[in-house]
């Protein structure tokens, strides 16, 4: 990439030094927290910060049995993929009436959607609950998917609501002419050609779900039930988890976002800005 | 957006909007309403609410974890324009074409990836006063620092890691695409009049991307005010003392560690009022970008 530049080749050796400092200052708390799931306690008590003499996957195995990470991982790896279907369908249907239908309370309801794109969950997050346990979703599943599906997608709506809007109307007005449903539109012609799209806010969706910490926290209760990023956050602090311990389970957290960013780079980068860039 | 008088779709978009309109209702209204009813109520979250009128907010009014939470949120908003500025500089750099930019694009933006519940537990285990940094900083001669422990560091602590270290990659990817759309004969003459880095930046980039600025601010206030629970929660738990409470936390330890659902829907309401303008203030500027 051959660009117009005011900086010497001097000053350029001087930037990437100081980008390198950036680079290790900000990879430092997460190779603390890779060597650490290597050592065994009594290394780590003498030797936090340097590589492991003799490094042992004791930290893993506990980590992933003897403190339940294996089966959060799986409550989420069932939980998240059942919400970003339900999730999915929720967005690109109203994306796609916000998009390209035309009805009385388009702008309105639209605005309205926009305005609750940001609420905090904690300012929800008291009645959600009661609304939970009134019907009886304490604990379930259901419960926690619902949650999620509600509250993540606004933003999902308005990224599918962009896109349908930039798409030409003449493609409905055809399908149209055709004798083709509004159902048969969706599916067959819009839902398509919205692909590129899907995928990032699939993906945001993804996100979103594996990451979420209040709403599992309240509605997942009992111990069984819990998501690995629930689990996460309730191993610190544990009685008698360590900090070897607690790295080992933090790694094994880790690899999951890591190993999507290294298949998906491309598309999570593109939708790290989808909702701003577009506006 | 733009299809009045023209003919209408009739019933189906109402029921293509239905799954999402229901949910919202049930997951969003009707906690907000509820939300303020509770707030003028004694009740723990179960059984009977008792009405108690405005009490509940003269109790906040009066209560200093209350003032603390709106402090150290004022602590976290400051946080916004040095993450803005670090952002803005380290993607004029990268802009440059440097080598390896896209590596550095992307080892910054691996936070963003992992979540706030593994960086918050990451963090406290970093920033411990036996932690990896203090070791090096007494290696370097200085002396431990209170990350965590002492109150009035503990929140520019949650600062520096989630306001400026976290959003730095995804203020890299939004503002090397932003930057991207600016056209290179801008900066060819610039180099011609021999402007510096830092003229070029403050004179062309800046102006230029000012839109782009301009959401990414509202995106910090939103994160500070609504999005910093998962990872205080797994930093600090709110501590030491309030040392790092916000409206989200107290709503949360008043709510379910003290069961005093009522009270916390009083501060629910004045986390409303803030999210609310915020949400006002997003939606201007999106109406700005696109007419």
């Amino acid at each position: 990439m051959k660009k117009a530049t005011a900086v010497s080749a001097g000053a350029r050796v001087l930037v990437q030094v100081f980008l390198l400092a950036l680079v290790v200052g900000s990879l430092l708390p997460l190779y603390n927290v890779v060597v650490a799931s290597l050592k065994s306690a009594d290394e780590f008590a003498v030797n936090p910060f340097l590589p492991p003499r003799s490094p042992i996957s004791d930290n893993f195995v506990y980590a992933a049995m003897a403190a339940h990470l294996l089966a959060y991982a799986i409550n989420s790896i069932i939980l998240v993929p059942v919400g970003l279907v339900l999730y999915l369908a929720v967005c690109i249907t109203a994306g796609y009436a916000f998009g390209k239908m035309r009805f009385r309370l388009k702008r309105p309801l639209f605005l309205l959607v926009l305005f609750l794109t940001i609420f905090p969950q904690l300012l929800l997050a008291t009645q959600v609950f009661r609304l939970i346990s009134l019907m009886r979703l304490t604990n379930t599943a259901l419960g926690v998917i619902l949650t999620w599906v509600a509250y993540f997608s606004p933003f999902g709506t308005y990224i599918m609501t962009t896109y349908f809007t930039d798409m030409p109307y003449e493609l409905v007005e055809a399908a149209r002419l055709d004798g083709a449903s509004p159902v048969r539109i969706l599916v067959s012609v819009m839902t398509p050609m919205a692909m590129p799209m899907i995928a990032t806010i699939a993906i945001i969706g993804f996100q979103s779900m594996w990451n979420e910490l209040p709403f599992s926290l309240l509605i997942l209760q009992n111990q069984a039930s819990r998501t690995l990023t629930l689990g996460i956050a309730m191993m610190r602090g544990e009685y008698g988890i360590g900090v070897p311990t607690l790295s080992a389970a933090l790694v094994i957290a880790m690899a999951v976002p890591l190993v999507m960013f290294f298949i998906f780079q491309r598309r999570i980068t593109l939708g790290a800005t989808a909702g701003a860039i577009k506006g | 957006m733009r299809n009045r008088g023209l003919e209408q779709d009739g019933i189906a978009p109402y029921l293509f909007l239905a799954p999402l309109l229901v949910l919202l209702a049930a997951f969003i209204f009707y906690p907000v309403l509820m939300n303020l009813v509770a707030s003028f109520t004694e009740w723990k979250g179960y059984g009977a609410m008792k009405w108690i009128g405005l009490s509940n907010y003269r109790a906040m009014v009066s209560d200093e974890a209350f003032w603390t939470s709106i402090s150290n949120t004022a602590v976290l908003v400051c946080y916004i324009p040095v993450s803005t500025v670090l952002t803005v500089f380290v993607a004029a750099l990268l802009r440059e074409g440097l080598r390896g930019w896209q590596a550095y694009r992307a080892i910054f933006y691996i936070p963003n990836l992992l979540g706030p519940v593994i960086i918050g537990v990451v963090f406290s285990i970093y920033l411990r006063d036996d932690g990896s940094l203090n070791l090096l900083i007494k290696l370097a001669g200085g002396s431990t620092v209170r990350f965590l422990t002492s109150p009035s560091v503990a929140i520019n602590s949650v600062g520096m890691v989630q306001v400026v270290w976290v959003h730095l990659g995804f203020g890299l990817i939004y503002f090397l695409a932003a930057m991207n759309g600016i056209d290179q004969g801008v900066y060819e003459a610039a180099l011609i009049d021999g402007a510096g880095f830092f003229q070029t930046l403050w004179r062309v980039t800046v102006p230029s991307i000012r839109f782009a600025i301009e959401f990414w601010v509202v995106f910090n206030f939103i994160e500070v005010f609504a999005r910093m629970f998962s990872y205080i929660y797994t930093l600090t738990r709110g501590g030491p003392g309030y040392g790092t409470f916000t409206l989200e936390y107290g709503i949360f330890s008043q709510g379910f560690e003290k069961f005093r659902v009522g009270y916390s829907s009083a501060w629910s309401m004045v986390l409303f009022l803030f999210c609310a303008a915020i949400s006002v203030a997003q939606i201007r500027l999106m109406r700005a970008r696109s007419s």
